[in-house]
């Protein structure tokens, strides 16, 4: 068990440092001189362009230069953004909520998807399951933002059942739309994962085995078809928290949510390149930690992947 | 019954006088069936694959000759037309900008089409070669490769899209239509071929210690041309089927990006700007269509490919269907 979790942290290392290199690329792409840039286009005498070179590390060799940046990217020091906030206290402020939203879409996600995926998976083939298969194809052909829309036209605006837009003072009763909308790019996914990981289950030779001595319909599902099933889903689930954080910049924006998404949305409309890199390079570093834990979690879970 | 012959008290079936030996002939020289016939055999069949190249005939249509469905221009706006109802000839009315919806949506068509295909081929192309490489040479390559493709696959594709988007809109802000159709297209196959290098490898793993491989070995095909002839073409099943269906998850990132801001500038005429367009329509709850026959037509698009993916991959793997 040791051995793999050394393995897989090693493994965390390279990536990390690849993906911190990859934003860093970018961000040195921008075109113009970085210190116009912070000084806002003004000239600059030569005393306040070394201070500032300095500061920023920006005569080292490119190499010490994306160190520095991996280094900041860990010590979540994010630089500031245009208005003068450090961007981590921005992060602060925000990340909450979204963390809320994306725990709350994970919840939807993981009920409605293995229930209805287990219901579909036990009667294949039967009406329930031909239906489930047509609404998932057609989650999965409609973007994600024209179903935000259409929830807030539908639920908020025409039926007044919530409010269409959240706003600043958000609680969990308002972020419940969001996050049904959050879950809906992935509850597709999971719905079908689950079907056919049960189906290929309920064949399998331990379950007949459990037939054979004789337990109950309901205890072969629940102790040993959904026990094995679930494994491969609740790693999908796991890894989907890169996409609930895309997919919570779309979700938050049409919503009005006071989450990091928003926060990334209004820093690309503002054109802050700065900004924007630095939010992304959090939520890569939030989602390689995840995998981690998911991965570390799917270890214990199963005791077959330590030994592979 | 003439069978029965004089002095015969009942039928006797005639003795079968096949010779043994036409029986156990084997028609040496008959060509074996190839998996793509046979999987062509069982999808002239599917209801799902005649309905998904419909809908794409349809959209292919829309794409070479939009003069066919709309005589409207779609990029003549005039204010005075701001949301005038549906017309003549102009069956959804007209945009806040009084452009036409109908013509718009079909002139769409192209761009938001050619972001999905050409993306699809570039990460399929080279998704094939590093997973073909990994998989068959193992080793350090492999390593090198599968960890190379962590890297990419550790950033989640629309987070990477933006902020690639975003760099590259500040170093290159004036570009024409297939411009600003290659940065999209670029920004999204750098970050998506992993996934099919991870599929190719996985397939390639599989095949290469099957038997007809070694066969091959055995009757002197080199290293390069088992790989070629006999390992790539069994392994690029899977990888068609997900290639199929991530050309319309392309298309789907594509309008993300445009509701962004980041996707095609405003002056291409796009699926994603439109719907991106419309957007403040839908909150006052009005004029409706401006938004829904853009998202429509993308929404059917998507699942035309999704329906041929899925057609594909039953068609090649009828086992899976009948469990």
């Amino acid at each position: 068990m040791w051995w793999y979790v050394g393995k897989r942290l090693l493994q965390t290392i390279p990536v990390f440092l690849g993906a911190t290199l990859i934003l860093f690329i970018l961000l040195k792409l921008r075109p113009g001189d970085p210190i116009l840039n912070l000084a806002g286009n003004k000239p600059v005498s030569q005393e306040v362009r070394d201070a500032l070179a300095a500061q920023y590390h920006l005569d080292d060799p490119l190499f010490v230069q994306w160190l520095q940046f991996a280094k900041n990217a860990i010590t979540l020091n994010f630089g500031e953004t245009f208005a003068g906030q450090p961007v981590f206290d921005l992060i602060k402020q925000t990340f909450p909520v979204t963390v809320v939203l994306a725990v709350m879409a994970l919840a939807i996600d993981a009920i409605l998807g293995i229930t209805l995926g287990t219901i579909a998976g036990l009667r294949r083939n039967g009406w329930f399951d031909s239906s489930a298969l047509v609404v998932s194809l057609l989650l999965l052909s409609v973007p994600i933002f024209v179903v935000g829309f259409v929830m807030q036209l539908v639920f908020g605006v025409k039926l007044g059942w919530v409010e269409p837009t959240v706003g600043p003072d958000w609680n969990i009763g308002k972020l419940l739309l969001p996050a049904i909308v959050l879950a809906i790019a992935n509850f597709a996914y999971t719905i079908r994962l689950t079907r056919t990981s049960v189906a290929e289950n309920l064949t399998a030779d331990h379950v007949r085995t459990a037939r054979a001595k004789g337990l109950s319909n309901g205890l072969v599902v629940r102790r040993h078809v959904l026990r094995n099933s679930l494994v491969p889903v609740v790693t999908y689930i796991g890894i989907n928290l890169g996409s609930l954080m895309a997919g919570a910049i779309i979700t938050e924006t049409i919503f009005n949510i006071p989450g990091i998404g928003n926060a990334a949305y209004t820093a690309i409309q503002k054109g802050e390149t700065s900004t924007v890199v630095a939010i992304v390079t959090f939520m890569v570093l939030v989602y390689v930690l995840m995998s981690l834990l998911v991965d570390l979690i799917y270890a214990v879970l199963d005791p077959r992947i330590r030994y592979v | 019954m003439s069978d029965i012959r004089p002095g015969q008290e009942r039928y006797v079936a005639p003795i079968d006088e096949t010779p043994l030996r036409a029986i156990d002939a084997v028609n040496v020289d008959a060509v074996p069936e190839n998996q793509w016939k046979e999987a062509w055999k069982r999808l002239r069949t599917s209801v799902l694959f005649w309905l998904a190249t419909g809908i794409l005939l349809v959209i292919a249509a829309m794409i070479f000759f939009p003069s066919l469905f709309t005589g409207a221009d779609p990029k003549s706006a005039d204010l005075m037309n701001s949301f005038s109802p549906p017309s003549d000839g102009h069956p959804f009315g007209y945009t806040q900008q009084g452009a036409d919806v109908w013509a718009r949506t079909v002139h769409g068509a192209r761009a938001s089409v050619a972001v999905g295909v050409l993306t699809t081929i570039i990460v399929a192309v080279l998704g094939i070669i590093t997973g073909a490489i990994a998989g068959f040479y193992g080793g350090i390559v492999d390593t090198l490769i599968s960890r190379f493709s962590d890297i990419f696959f550790s950033i989640p594709l629309l987070l990477a899209c933006i902020v690639v988007i975003s760099v590259l809109n500040n170093t290159f802000p004036e570009r024409g239509f297939w411009g600003s159709v290659f940065v999209v297209v670029a920004a999204l196959s750098l970050f998506a071929w992993p996934q099919i290098t991870r599929q190719m490898r996985g397939a390639v793993l599989e095949i290469k210690n099957l038997e007809f491989v070694d066969a091959a070995t055995a009757i002197g095909a080199s290293k390069m041309k088992n790989l070629r002839r006999h390992i790539v073409p069994n392994a690029l099943a899977p990888v068609i089927v997900a290639s199929t269906i991530s050309l319309g998850v392309f298309i789907v990132a594509e309008s993300s990006l445009s509701f962004l801001g980041l996707g095609l500038p405003a002056n291409v005429v796009s699926w994603g700007n439109d719907i991106s367009a419309a957007q403040s329509q839908v909150r006052s709850g009005q004029n409706l269509q401006v938004m829904f026959v853009p998202a429509a037509a993308l929404a059917i698009t998507v699942l035309g490919f999704i329906l041929l993916g899925e057609a594909v991959r039953e068609a090649l793997d009828p086992k899976a269907r009948k469990k």
